[in-house]
């Protein structure tokens, strides 16, 4: 298997559950209940291919999140999980890639969409 | 009055008709007289008594042609006493004054010097009689001459025609008289022979041939009369009159005048007998009721135009007197009570419409004070459903007669509207609300749904890390399952799973009723949307369960010209599996043996019209009223939250200004149409 997973969420049930499920799936997953926890494991040398995040999080909002680990690691693709309904994505964020299909609705009846983006993504050959 | 002067105008007619009979008949008793008075000569004493005994009066004059005898009778007849006369000339005792007169003595004073006989010389004398006033004398006279042929002077008859000229002047004055008035009659006032030929027409008649009274009369009406079957016809009418004896009303006929003016006259024709000839003619009078005929047929046309007026108004409108009783209803009124203005005419008011009867105390304040009073949002039932009326009753004040209108609007569907804004405005601030708590409520469903789905997921014996771990600690995954099953924990499990699924569906219809921005919306192709929807319907869990989603028959009608619409793409994708669930399970519920949904699309200058057209049991007129109503539902309790429909309504109307419409009928399946506004270059 390569890479892991990172799912950053303070709801600690969606954390958990989310874990279990990718795990299950055979995944690596490493879950973090703010930002400055996951980023110190980044930095401690941990590679990262997929990073799962809420938007609202204890120590930043989630563009800022995303924005910041994306400096960090550029090959990182980003799946947003979040409970607003109103969120739309900023133009900075489309340009790195993301659009309305990265974005997941909290509550998730099924996670097998998303575990399958999550899978696909983890596979996919490094990007041009 | 016309008929009266008629009568006169007859009378003196035959009473003309009389005299010149009389004459006639005196003409002929003095020819006599005269045979008798040769044979007088014989007899000097038969003559005198003769004289005496005559009508006339014999006179006598010399050779100087001064009168020298008059008969006894002279005095009688005249008044004249002999005295003022004997011994004097004709001329000497005449009133001559005009130059006709005087004309008139000389040519008998040239007959007389002549010594040449003459007939019948009328003229005036004034001396002394006592009626005081002038005679009118006639006679006749011829010479006498002596036993040697000498003239010897003048012997002749005379008689007073005074009554008679007066009654004559009177006559013509009075025949005058009545002329002017038969000619001052605006009406057609003529007599006709059987052959139509103008015995009597007045100036009127004549004017409307253009001709005058002379020309007119003694002519046929065939030959003044321009249009030949007008004439056939009217003088088969006179044929009628004369031949039944009995009059005859035409209450309306044409006639085309001489300038070709078409006139309707009412004519009354009766017969009439005309002393002097053997057959009988027709007497008329025509009325021209042209410009009558012409304002009453304006009235009519008046009328039929208000009516059409008050008919058009879709308001119920009731005329009704200050007694409430109806005097005009409009035709949306003789719907409301399924009867006709003319029956509903002058019945009470409550009786026809007993939901207004309690307006009657209206009626009679409104008139009373002479101001409008309204009812507004009154509460009527109609059929078992409740209706709005805003009611207002306008006093009326004509000439002489007060009366009212009660004026009935259904504001039901205005009502319904209102009361659909207000529940939207609920909506919205429902959604402001939820999306405020979204956020909340949504992670702890999400602990729900996933925590349930990872339970569910790892008590699976299938799964090989389950059994991994079930070895380890000594467990048979197989039988823990079968005790979960027993004891009904996996049910009870989906339970919470189900009610999960339901309550993140109700928060997300919640949240759908806000405006959003429109950033959401993307170009996108109508024909790969609807073919996502019918992907998402295939998989969808309700439909592939419960409604056999397979077994349904799709259609597709695509307008090629329909090509990229501006929208929210998943929310319209909701709105149309939305659609296509109901048709499902409207089918579904019916038994619909062939079960056919059609999808089908258009391009309409300024949208783009997709609709879903199915053909299970249809919807019913009071379903349809109410169909987008939120919490509005026809299914059972707990089968829907009453939701789905007002939640599209809201996404296609406000958050995609377009439009939703359903059109039904109960056994005809039913078609919604979604029309969704074309930006520029929606058209490929």
């Amino acid at each position: 298997m390569t890479g892991w997973v990172l799912i950053i969420d303070d709801e600690e049930m969606i954390r958990e559950n989310l874990k279990a499920y990718l795990e299950d799936e055979g995944l690596r997953v490493a879950a973090f209940e703010a930002v400055t926890p996951a980023l110190r494991w980044l930095l401690d040398g941990s590679h990262c291919r997929v990073c799962i995040t809420d938007l609202r999080l204890p120590d930043m909002d989630g563009n800022t999140a995303i924005r910041t680990l994306h400096r960090l690691c550029p090959d990182m693709d980003f799946l947003i999980h979040t409970g607003s309904s109103n969120y739309s994505l900023p133009e900075d964020l489309r340009t790195m890639g993301l659009d309305n299909a990265c974005v997941y609705q909290k509550p998730l009846s099924d996670m097998a969409p998303l575990a399958a983006a999550v899978r696909e993504l983890v596979l996919r050959e490094n990007r041009p | 009055m016309v008929l009266t002067v008629i009568a006169s105008l007859l009378w003196s007619w035959m009473l003309r008709q009389r005299i010149t009979h009389r004459n006639q008949e005196m003409q002929r008793e003095l020819s006599e007289r005269q045979q008798v008075e040769s044979a007088l000569r014989e007899s000097e004493a038969r003559f005198r008594d003769v004289t005496e005994a005559a009508s006339d009066w014999i006179w006598e004059m010399n050779k100087n042609l001064q009168f020298t005898y008059l008969s006894e009778r002279f005095y009688a007849l005249t008044g004249i006493a002999p005295q003022y006369v004997l011994g004097r000339t004709r001329w000497e005792i005449a009133t001559i004054e005009s130059a006709a007169d005087r004309q008139k003595w000389r040519q008998h004073r040239d007959t007389l010097a002549k010594h040449l006989p003459f007939r019948d010389f009328v003229y005036r004398t004034g001396i002394g009689n006592r009626h005081n006033a002038d005679r009118y004398l006639k006679i006749s006279g011829k010479p006498i001459h002596d036993d040697q042929g000498e003239f010897f002077g003048y012997r002749g008859t005379g008689t007073d025609i005074t009554e008679q000229i007066k009654a004559e002047a009177a006559l013509r004055e009075s025949e005058v008289r009545l002329r002017q008035i038969i000619d001052l009659v605006p009406h057609m006032i003529f007599a006709k022979d059987r052959h139509g030929r103008f015995l009597l027409a007045n100036q009127a008649t004549a004017a409307a041939y253009g001709l005058t009274v002379q020309e007119l009369v003694n002519h046929s009406q065939r030959t003044v009369h321009g249009i030949d079957a007008e004439a056939e016809r009217m003088l088969a009418d006179d044929r009628e009159v004369i031949e039944s004896g009995a009059s005859k009303q035409i209450a309306e006929e044409c006639f085309t005048d001489h300038t070709g003016h078409v006139r309707t006259l009412q004519t009354i024709k009766i017969p009439f007998n005309e002393p002097g000839l053997s057959e009988t003619a027709v007497l008329g009078v025509s009325i021209d009721i042209t410009e009558q005929k012409q304002a009453k047929e304006e009235v009519a046309r008046m009328r039929l135009y208000l009516k059409n007026i008050i008919d058009s108004m879709p308001s119920v409108l009731i005329g009704v007197d200050p007694w409430g009783y109806i005097t005009v209803i409009n035709q949306p009124a003789e719907q409301a009570c399924g009867i006709s203005w003319e029956t509903a005419q002058g019945r009470f008011f409550g009786e026809l419409f007993p939901q207004l009867e309690g307006q009657f105390e209206q009626i009679r304040q409104a008139i009373h004070l002479g101001h409008p009073i309204k009812t507004p949002r009154m509460t009527l039932e109609d059929q078992g459903e409740m209706h709005y009326a805003d009611v207002m009753v306008y006093p009326l004040i004509a000439d002489s007669a007060s009366g009212a209108v009660i004026r009935v609007d259904d504001v039901t569907a205005r009502v319904r509207i209102e009361s659909m804004m207000v529940q939207t405005e609920k909506m919205l601030s429902v959604g402001g609300l939820a999306a405020g708590m979204a956020h909340e409520i949504n992670n702890p469903l999400g602990a729900i749904l996933q925590g349930s789905q990872n339970i569910l997921r790892r008590i699976d014996p299938a799964m090989p890390q389950n059994r991994a771990t079930a070895e380890a600690i000594g467990i048979d995954l197989s039988r823990l399952n079968r005790y979960l099953e027993q004891r009904r924990v996996l049910h009870f499990l989906e339970g919470i799973r189900e009610a999960g699924a339901r309550a993140a569906k109700i928060v997300a219809d919640m949240l759908s009723f806000s405006r959003r921005s429109e950033s959401r919306f993307v170009p996108v192709n109508v024909e790969d949307l609807l073919e996502t929807v019918l992907r998402l319907a295939a998989s969808d869990y309700d439909l592939k369960k419960k409604y056999d989603f397979k077994h349904i028959n799709i259609e597709r009608d695509f307008d090629p010209r329909l090509g990229v619409v501006h929208c929210d793409k998943t929310e319209i994708e909701q709105v149309i599996l939305n659609l296509l669930k109901n048709a499902a399970q409207a089918m579904a519920a019916d038994n619909i043996s062939s079960p056919t949904i059609l999808l089908r699309t258009r391009y309409e200058s300024r949208w783009a019209l997709i609709e879903v057209v199915d053909n299970g049991p249809g919807i019913d007129e009071k379903t349809l009223k109410r169909i987008f109503e939120p919490f509005f539902t026809t299914k059972e309790v707990g089968a829907g939250t009453g939701l789905g429909l007002s939640v599209s309504y809201f996404i296609v109307t406000e958050q995609h200004r377009g439009r939703l419409s359903v059109t039904s009928q109960p056994g005809k399946g039913a078609c919604f149409s979604i029309r969704l506004p074309l930006g520029r270059g929606a058209l490929s």
